[in-house]
């Protein structure tokens, strides 16, 4: 009995020192990976799927070949990561894919390094690089439709279109969040794009409360945008121009876009403030705006260049899925103005979609 | 009896205790820690409840949660019966039935019951068929849809305890009740129900938990009213970037979940006293 006993204290002894060597271990870990990570490594935090994959192929590998840097692509730019990485001073991502909410947002909150001058060709970008954000592409934002039950003319083509349910009846989808449609709502209510900023607030809800009873599904799930126009559930939806043109090629479906009106936002690379990779980080970010990288990767995953002399890279079909930058009845997100409005709109807007 | 279950148990069960308090306990103080913005004041709690986002978003979890707990205790009921008088063969075979649907994503079976629940649904496209006029129930996008993707996901949580419950009860007291001249209603009512009643409550009570956090199903399969608490924590952590107001949220989210675990383990500790 006692010697059992004993044993069992040795063992237990035993056990604490492997135990507490092992936590060390775990401890020290992520220190362990950035000291290595500085030499020849990338973090890059992206959005998943069909996209990951238009990314690895039109951009990771081309850069890696050119610079011999290994890049790790991440699944999905969360800010609440961003936020927990940069508070406790263990950064472990470098570069970050940001729409624009998230963009401008990181840039307010100083989650963000400066980029230096010199790392682009200013002339060629489209929408000029900021202190802290480089416009990487643009995505448009638009009326979708399934032809077959709503052909040509019977099918809202613009936003004053999508908000007129007497001359176009049918159950609409608008996503669950203020930015986007406080802009739609206006826009179907008659404002120029060009007078959009600063948003009526107060007039964009005045409209939405009219649309209310036409909206079947307040989109949470941007994948939702399309499922919903492809199992008919509702019979027009607001999606975005790349969704579509990667349903129609990967799940053969038939359904229409109109590019007649489109409400476009920007996507944004940044790097993490105090990026472990930060050198190779900006490379990166130099590399992905050059016209044969920014064309071939939109080639791969869709979306508008912000390079002008991508375009003239980009295949046909390519072209035929993108907004045409210069009419006027297409709008831009204003991420700048958002950074400011977004908490409060944001908690008004939940507040008003449950009442 | 549950003293004679519990005693010389504390070697076993101190890894597992261990394990779990640094897993739970030190994220926990750390979401309390956060609530009070460091320890320093109550103004996250003072905001949420003047908040009418929050009071709605309140009322919605505990009404979801309760529905949702009561219908998969029925189903699952139902389910256990059936299952404990089966041979123990097809019994087995009949509980990994029970348990596929519970192996399968939550995201992949919210999505799928937008085919099987939508306008043009499997459902409604049947009752069309049927009826031979345009059938377009509202099935999802509303209350209804929610309680059909929470239950579909719980009920099997009901099953288990409810049918350990069940077989535990001595066939003897069924023969004997038999014997006496018992009807089936009677001896249901004075034997199977009382004496499955610990697994009932220990089932109802882990549903009633897991609902009251629900997340993806709300956002998938629920109206714009459909906003529970768990959606709120994730719209204050991940979009507005609030940490203390997500914790105040989280915490009060934790407390809604102690007051329905504390009563729940009280009743059954006095129950299995009165057994002993």
């Amino acid at each position: 009995m006692i010697r059992s006993r004993n044993r069992s204290v040795t063992d237990r002894r035993s056990f604490l020192k492997v135990t507490t060597g092992a936590a060390a271990a775990l401890l020290a870990a992520p220190n362990i990976n950035t000291s290595r990570a500085a030499s020849s490594e990338l973090v890059l935090v992206t959005w998943g799927g069909n996209y990951r994959q238009g990314i690895e192929d039109g951009l990771v590998k081309p850069f890696t070949k050119e610079t011999g840097i290994r890049v790790t692509v991440l699944d999905t730019p969360d800010m609440a990561k961003v936020k927990a990485q940069i508070t406790t001073n263990n950064v472990q991502w470098d570069v970050f894919d940001a729409p624009g909410s998230m963009g401008a947002s990181g840039a307010f909150h100083g989650y963000w390094e400066e980029l230096p001058s010199g790392l682009f060709d200013d002339n060629d970008l489209l929408l000029p690089k900021q202190k802290y954000l480089v416009p990487f592409y643009t995505f448009a934002g638009g009326i979708a439709y399934d032809p077959a039950r709503y052909p040509e003319g019977k099918h809202p083509k613009t936003f004053a279109n999508y908000f007129n349910v007497g001359a176009f009846p049918g159950r609409r989808t608008l996503r669950s969040r203020a930015m986007e449609t406080l802009e739609l709502a206006l826009l179907g209510d008659g404002v120029a794009p060009a007078d959009l900023y600063p948003l009526d607030v107060e007039r964009a809800f005045r409209v939405l409360e009219k649309i209310r009873p036409s909206v079947a599904k307040w989109v949470e799930a941007t994948p939702q945008t399309v499922t919903l126009l492809q199992t008919g559930e509702t019979d027009f939806s607001y999606t975005y121009a790349n969704r579509i043109q990667a349903s129609n090629r990967d799940q053969s479906t038939n359904l229409g876009f109109s590019f007649d009106q489109t409400l476009n936002g920007v996507e944004y690379l940044a790097v993490l403030k105090n990026a472990p990779n930060r050198e190779n980080a900006l490379k990166f970010l130099s590399f992905a705006m050059k016209p044969e990288y920014q064309a071939s990767c939109m080639e791969a995953k869709g979306g508008a260049p912000i390079s002008r002399k991508a375009y003239p890279l980009l295949s046909k079909d390519s072209l035929k899925w993108l907004p045409n930058m210069e009419s006027k009845n297409n709008a831009f997100i204003n991420d700048e103005w958002w950074a400011g409005n977004l908490e409060p709109l944001e908690r008004r807007f939940k507040e008003w979609l449950l009442s | 009896m549950v003293t004679s279950a519990t005693r010389g148990a504390g070697p076993f069960v101190a890894p597992a205790a261990i394990l779990s308090l640094l897993v739970a306990l030190v994220p926990i103080a750390f979401i309390l820690y956060f609530s009070t913005m460091e320890g320093t004041s109550v103004e996250p709690f003072r905001t949420i409840l003047k908040s009418s986002l929050f009071h709605r978003a309140m009322t919605t979890t505990v009404v979801v949660a309760f529905w949702a707990s009561i219908i998969s205790l029925v189903l699952g009921y139902i389910v256990a019966l059936h299952l404990a008088r089966q041979t123990a063969r097809r019994r087995a075979a009949l509980m990994v039935l029970v348990l596929l649907p519970f192996w399968t994503s939550i995201l992949v079976k919210s999505y799928a019951f937008t085919i099987i629940l939508g306008r043009e649904g499997i459902i409604n496209s049947f009752l069309s068929w049927l009826t031979g006029a345009q059938v377009a129930l509202p099935l999802i996008f509303n209350r209804f849809g929610v309680m059909v993707g929470m239950t579909n996901y719980l009920t099997p949580l009901i099953v288990f305890p409810v049918l350990a419950s069940l077989l535990a009860i001595d066939p003897a007291l069924y023969r004997a009740a038999e014997v006496m001249g018992a009807k089936p209603i009677r001896i249901f009512l004075t034997i199977t129900l009382p004496l499955s009643a610990p697994g009932v409550l220990a089932g109802v009570l882990s549903v009633a938990v897991m609902a009251l956090g629900f997340f993806i199903v709300p956002a998938l399969l629920g109206g714009r009213q459909d906003l529970m608490l768990a959606n709120l924590v994730d719209f204050y952590t991940r979009e507005v970037l609030d940490w203390n107001i997500a914790s105040a949220v989280g915490v009060t989210l934790f407390a809604l979940v102690g007051i329905f675990a504390i009563p729940a383990t009280l009743i059954r500790r006095t129950k299995g006293r009165i057994a002993s």
